[in-house]
């Protein structure tokens, strides 16, 4: 009797326990939809409202950052912002890029000037300039603009990354009065970005040699490795927003090899995604995680430590092995 | 059952087997599938004067390559005997267009249709055009018919913007869709009976955009005057043409192979995983209409 009462009263603590564990749960999960699901329309006459990022030490003005008016383009309407649950009201399936790398808030400004196609900027607040680096090699395409800490021009799109902000900024159509515009535009918004970011450290594992001009990705999950490269349907590689992952390619008597490199948050995770990998991908690696692919091609795989290294499509097993090597030296001296 | 996982070395086996393997991996068959004898009938119509300007389409050439796109589909000669076969004259019918800015399906298309819907008996009262509010609109809810219309494009997260996708905007929360770059769209087709519904699929090809950019996923530097529309019954075979068609641009543009970023799966897993439509091109019986130069397929 004693016993059932004894054994009554610890499940009835520990179910007490597991209601607190949960409602403390559920009430954190509610703060941050709340916060999601709340879109500002900001009055710029008014100034915008203060946005208090992850970066605590610092509040900026997420609609100071950019001008009123450029070469004659005045902004029109209210600036929107929107938060990564709303992103899919203005950008539709593409906001889950910008959900990828982890985006907080974006700040919408049109410009219009009479007879003139209408410029769009779009500011978004990555939180953490890693990511905003990140986002930014999403699109590499294009001509170097010199602005901020990375810029592209092409086709009407200028896009420019600087400490933890990336910055696009598109005309509707393109003229030559258009590209003026967005380039002063450009140089406006970054003038007004004080600090500059720290690139990830991943991506300067990538050795230079061969490696392809602006074909730096720098990621986190499956989804955007697919974009840039295709691997498996299914997560095979265990990525997740807390992975890190940098992406390049390189050239070799035109002939194209990638070389992928992902940091995980622990060892063990390492290990495991590496067991995954080589079970679905390469089933028939016969040694050291090389393997001669159906294209004639080689992939070699690399578990060390925390990292996984691969290469794919290389043209020979010297190569594949060799820059596997390169990379495992690379990352003894971090 | 336990879902397969689908590498890139499953691409390249089936490449090494045939060279039309698909642009990707979602082409081929999925072994444990039972291979259905299913076939689709696609009509590709070009017109080098559908366009009056960038964008523009001339109206009377658009009714004209809508007429016989759809007589020659549906194997008529008259265009009202064509639609007579799609709608009835108390049917309700909703033309669910697409309004994206930077190329929507246009004033001119939707006329089109509507008038022919008109001649096919159906009143006026009775016929609605709508996009983003498909799921308010009376027309839309009790409609007996849609006639789905879009242009083509390729796009941010699933690939390609075509015909299956269009019909996202009869669901409450399109984001629900999104994951793995919307490889389960067709999923959203056996909801609101939209694939009895649905009659007809146009896929516009007047200017598709064959590569995006940005966050708008545009600029006009990627937009070709191709002057083509796709007509089909099949929603999975006028889109997996339609795919052909952005490939073969982009292939000839970036002069080597480009496929789409991110791959249009979804459209091949409409048919090997949720048996939509047909998707592989040796089953699609592609006639061809009108102008040839720079066909590209």
């Amino acid at each position: 009797m004693k016993k059932t009462v004894c054994v009554a009263i610890f499940l009835f603590h520990i179910g007490l326990l597991s209601l607190v564990a949960y409602k403390g749960a559920h009430k954190e999960a509610n703060k941050t939809n709340k916060r999601y699901n709340i879109i500002f329309y900001y009055e710029r006459t008014e100034g915008a409202r203060i946005m208090e990022g992850t970066a605590k030490d610092e509040k900026i003005t997420l609609g100071d950052l950019l001008p009123q008016e450029i070469n004659g383009w005045k902004a029109e309407g209210k600036d929107e912002i929107y938060d990564p649950q709303t992103i899919f009201d203005y950008i539709d399936g593409a906001g889950e890029v910008y959900r990828s790398y982890n985006f907080k808030q974006l700040l919408a400004r049109r410009f219009t000037k009479e007879g003139k196609p209408d410029i769009v900027a779009d500011l978004f607040d990555m939180e953490t300039s890693k990511d905003a680096f990140g986002v930014f090699t999403h699109d590499l395409e294009g001509e170097e603009a010199g602005i901020g800490q990375g810029s592209t021009y092409n086709g009407g799109l200028l896009s420019l990354w600087k400490d933890r902000f990336f910055v696009s900024l598109y005309s509707e159509e393109e003229t030559e009065d258009t590209r003026k515009a967005l380039f002063a535009l450009g140089e406006k918004v970054a003038s007004s970005i004080i600090k500059e970011g720290k690139k990830p450290d991943i991506v300067s594992l990538l050795p230079s040699e061969n490696l392809t001009e602006k074909s730096a990705h720098y990621f986190h999950n499956h989804l955007i490795l697919n974009y840039h490269f295709y691997v498996s349907d299914e997560n095979i590689l265990l990525l997740d927003q807390q992975t890190e992952a940098a992406l390049g390619i390189y050239r070799e008597n035109n002939e194209k090899s990638y070389l992928l490199v992902v940091r995980y948050p622990e060892v063990n995770k390492a290990s495991m995604a590496y067991k995954s990998f080589m079970k679905s991908y390469m089933p028939d690696a016969t040694e050291l995680g090389l393997v001669q692919t159906e294209d004639m091609k080689w992939t070699a795989a690399k578990l060390q430590q925390d990292f996984i290294i691969i290469i794919f499509n290389a043209p020979s097993r010297f190569f594949a092995k060799g820059i596997i090597e390169e990379l495992e030296e690379r990352i003894k001296k971090i | 059952m336990k879902k397969r996982v689908i590498t890139r070395r499953d691409f390249l086996r089936v490449a090494a087997m045939t060279p039309f393997a698909g642009a990707f991996a979602y082409g081929f068959k999925i072994p444990e599938k039972k291979e259905a004898a299913r076939r689709a009938k696609v009509v590709l119509i070009r017109d080098k004067n559908a366009l009056i300007s960038f964008k523009k389409p001339d109206p009377s050439v658009v009714q004209k390559m809508l007429d016989d796109s759809i007589t020659t589909l549906l194997g008529e000669a008259d265009p009202i005997n064509a639609w007579k076969k799609l709608v009835k004259p108390s049917d309700i019918v909703g033309i669910k267009s697409n309004v994206w800015g930077p190329i929507p399906t246009t004033r001119e298309v939707e006329q089109a249709l509507k008038r022919r819907i008109m001649d096919a008996g159906v009143a006026e009262d009775n016929i609605g055009i709508d996009d983003r509010g498909v799921r308010r609109n009376p027309i839309f809810k009790n409609a007996t018919v849609i006639i789905n219309a879009r242009p083509a494009r390729t796009h941010h997260w699933s690939g390609m913007g075509g015909c299956i996708k269009n019909h996202i905007m009869f669901v409450p929360l399109p984001s629900a869709y999104h994951g793995d770059s919307c490889a389960d769209l067709a999923t959203l087709w056996y909801k609101h009976n939209l694939k009895e519904r649905t009659k007809l699929n146009v896929l516009l090809m007047l200017n598709p955009l064959f590569h995006g950019i940005g966050p708008h996923h545009y600029s006009d530097k990627y937009v070709w005057e191709y002057k083509g529309i796709l007509v089909s019954q099949d929603p999975v075979a006028v889109d997996a043409t339609g795919v052909r068609i952005l490939q073969a641009k982009r292939r000839e543009y970036y002069n080597e192979e480009r496929p789409l970023r991110p791959p249009a799966k979804h459209v091949y897993l409409a048919d090997t995983r949720h048996n939509l439509g047909v998707s592989d091109s040796d089953k699609i019986e592609l006639i061809k209409l009108g102008w040839n130069e720079g066909i590209l397929i």
